[in-house]
């Protein structure tokens, strides 16, 4: 049971990665970005093939999120300076990659257990050698999932940062303020995909593999994700306990949680509807079906505000 | 509408809970058994829904009960299917590890990937099975084993030859991201030449494109299409001789299937067979007669000749005299 509770948690944690980049291009840029699609498997084929050729785990990740960030520009240049729709622009970098991910790394490619992944890794050995591989994973995505979720927070309080939201939220203010409201598109796409393909690549060293078809759906996933954290965070700051703990000074911050915070719980716990569907012993075909429905019961729940987002 | 809210609020987080709670419930029932005896689990996780991939799953039942074993009594059974979704196929893996699973059995690769991916930190045995390529696919090694289903491609070529004397191109279509289509297209390519056949492949990357691919390889003038076992392109076979019986084309099929779906004829894996051989290998495995290691994966090769008899009639061909006696007549 705990096992189960730590290994789904883990799931969320490392998905949260992606979560963070399609709330950015979603929620913030309000950019519908589906080059999530094969910037996700992107990142996993970097990091395969650079893990087989014996570069350091750590290294593999960064260049995941280069190549990553690579795929957003493309997009970001494609709307921005040819003038494609956003939509189309992120389908038209999302179908050329799935060429390039299948010359990176073929169809599938597996990590053998002798080879070093970022959970046996020295560092992590150091601190963490005591647990299980199972504790290590889940504290590594743990620690990944939040410094990024920090790191986040900390880029929208700079100015950078506040122009990105305002791109999103008013672009003719970007323009009166005399910067280029697209060169701050093209700057989130890049964010949003670095992140998306450094999820990719945590994910396959923890699953010790990639194929080409790991990517179908992760757009939905994050969209998923991003609905359903914002609408519990809501839901939550609109409740009693929201506005108690707004009068205690320790507690503010807590009180109206940020929408990294959103989405990081709507990735955890959009893999603990998938986990409780699995346990509920129904019949294996109705898994869908299942996920589903606790899907409804979450959003129905939480006051069906996702349907209203605003942004960040 | 605020107390509607507030009861599904409330429902829903007992159902969560009550859930959880079934989840560790299910879990003790299991592993400790009603009769408190330890009934190991063996976890089987399908990747899909499909002819084939169930066969694997009825075969493997059926290995474990030649080998003796009972269920209820030696092993119970926790059947997921991942619903040709990945991180499905993860989660499902990570749930049998977590319920201690004796041996998770891994039906198609990116099951089987997942399940060792979870065995790792327990080193549980994994068991596969419907996987063509296990070396390219890396699971050859370590606490994993398992069967293959590597294509009949010579009985197929052979098959071929006898039925078209005169045809000289055969077409093929796969998806470039399964990677056991990319393997079996090798494969053909490699053996063509021996029976006089050239192989015009096209390669596709999702459902969609399969019917603009027919269209291609008609216009190309092929003799006939082989198919493979290629999940993308057998899920809209229908749609395929739709095309290729207006223009007068034969398909040929890779299984028994694919051939009653109205393929001419195939030379085809029984998968109920193979997973007969897997249910055995897992039940040497669940009494500790053998380990993964000690045993390296098989590969099954008897095939056998399937034939639609109304189907090659409608093409204006017919089997030959020495082959009839041997193939099954699948057709309506």
């Amino acid at each position: 049971m705990t096992d189960l509770i730590a290994s789904t948690l883990t799931q969320g944690f490392i998905y949260a990665l992606l979560s963070y980049g399609v709330y950015i291009t979603y929620s913030v840029l309000d950019f519908p970005d589906l080059t999530v699609d094969s910037s996700f498997p992107l990142g996993a084929a970097v990091t395969a093939v650079l893990l087989l050729k014996g570069v350091n785990p750590w290294l593999t990740l960064v260049c995941a999120a280069a190549a990553g960030a690579l795929a957003g520009l493309c997009t970001g240049l494609i709307h921005v300076k040819l003038g494609v729709r956003d939509l189309l622009a992120g389908i038209i970098t999302m179908t050329a990659l799935s060429s390039i991910n299948l010359l990176i790394a073929g169809s599938n490619l597996t990590v053998e257990r002798a080879v070093d992944t970022i959970f046996v890794s020295a560092p992590v050995m150091a601190v963490l050698g005591g647990l299980t591989l199972t504790g290590r994973k889940l504290v590594v995505a743990l620690v990944l999932a939040v410094v990024v979720k920090l790191v986040l927070d900390l880029y929208f309080r700079t100015k950078s940062g506040l122009l990105l939201r305002a791109v999103g939220d008013n672009a003719a203010l970007v323009t009166t303020l005399a910067k280029n409201k697209g060169s701050m598109k093209i700057l989130g796409v890049v964010i949003a995909n670095a992140l998306v393909a450094l999820c990719g690549g945590v994910l396959c060293q923890e699953q010790r593999s990639y194929s080409a078809v790991m990517g179908i759906g992760q757009v939905v996933f994050g969209l998923a994700t991003v609905i359903i954290g914002i609408s519990l965070i809501r839901f939550f700051a609109g409740s009693k306990v929201s506005h108690k703990m707004r009068r205690v000074p320790v507690l503010r911050f807590l009180a109206s949680p940020k929408g990294t915070t959103a989405v990081l719980l709507g990735s955890i716990l959009y893999k603990f509807c998938i986990q409780i569907a699995i346990n509920a012993g129904l019949p294996a075909n109705m898994l869908k079906f299942i996920t589903a429905v606790l899907f409804l019961l979450v959003l129905v729940a939480a006051g069906r505000k996702g349907e209203e987002i605003i942004h960040a | 509408m605020k107390n509607l809210k507030k009861s599904v609020c409330g429902i829903l987080s007992l159902g969560m809970a009550l859930s959880l709670c079934a989840c560790g419930g299910q879990t003790a029932g299991e592993t400790g058994g009603e009769t408190a005896g330890d009934i190991p689990v063996i976890g089987i996780s399908q990747y899909g829904q499909h002819g084939s991939l169930d066969n694997c799953r009825e075969g493997f039942l059926q290995g474990l009960e030649q080998a003796g074993l009972v269920e209820g009594t030696d092993y119970t059974i926790d059947y997921q299917n991942a619903s040709f979704d990945d991180n499905m196929a993860i989660q499902i893996a990570q749930a049998f590890s977590a319920e201690d699973a004796a041996l998770m059995v891994g039906i198609a690769t990116p099951a089987a990937t997942a399940c060792y991916a979870a065995a790792e930190d327990k080193d549980i045995p994994v068991i596969f099975t419907a996987i063509t390529d296990p070396v390219g696919a890396k699971l050859d090694s370590g606490n994993i084993t398992g069967t293959s289903d590597v294509l009949p491609v010579e009985g197929q070529l052979e098959l071929i030859r006898a039925i078209q004397p005169e045809a000289d191109t055969i077409g093929i279509i796969y998806t470039t991201s399964e990677s056991n289509s990319v393997y079996s297209v090798g494969v053909y390519e490699e053996l063509a030449a021996d029976y006089g056949f050239t192989i015009e492949a096209v390669g596709v990357t999702a459902q969609s494109e399969v019917t603009q691919a027919v269209d291609t390889l008609i216009s190309k003038g092929v003799d006939c299409f082989s198919n493979l076992t290629d999940n993308n392109v057998v899920g809209v076979l229908g749609s395929i001789l739709e095309k290729t019986n207006e223009a007068g084309i034969p398909v040929y099929g890779s299984e028994i299937e694919q051939v009653k779906l109205g393929c001419v004829a195939g030379a085809g894996l029984d998968y109920v067979q193979l997973g007969i051989q897997t249910g055995l290998m897992a039940a040497k495995v669940l009494t500790g007669e053998a380990t993964c290691e000690d045993m390296p994966y098989e590969v099954i090769e008897n095939y056998a000749l399937y034939v639609n008899s109304a189907a090659l009639t409608s093409m204006n061909l017919e089997l030959p005299a020495d082959l009839a006696g041997t193939a099954e007549e699948v057709g309506q």
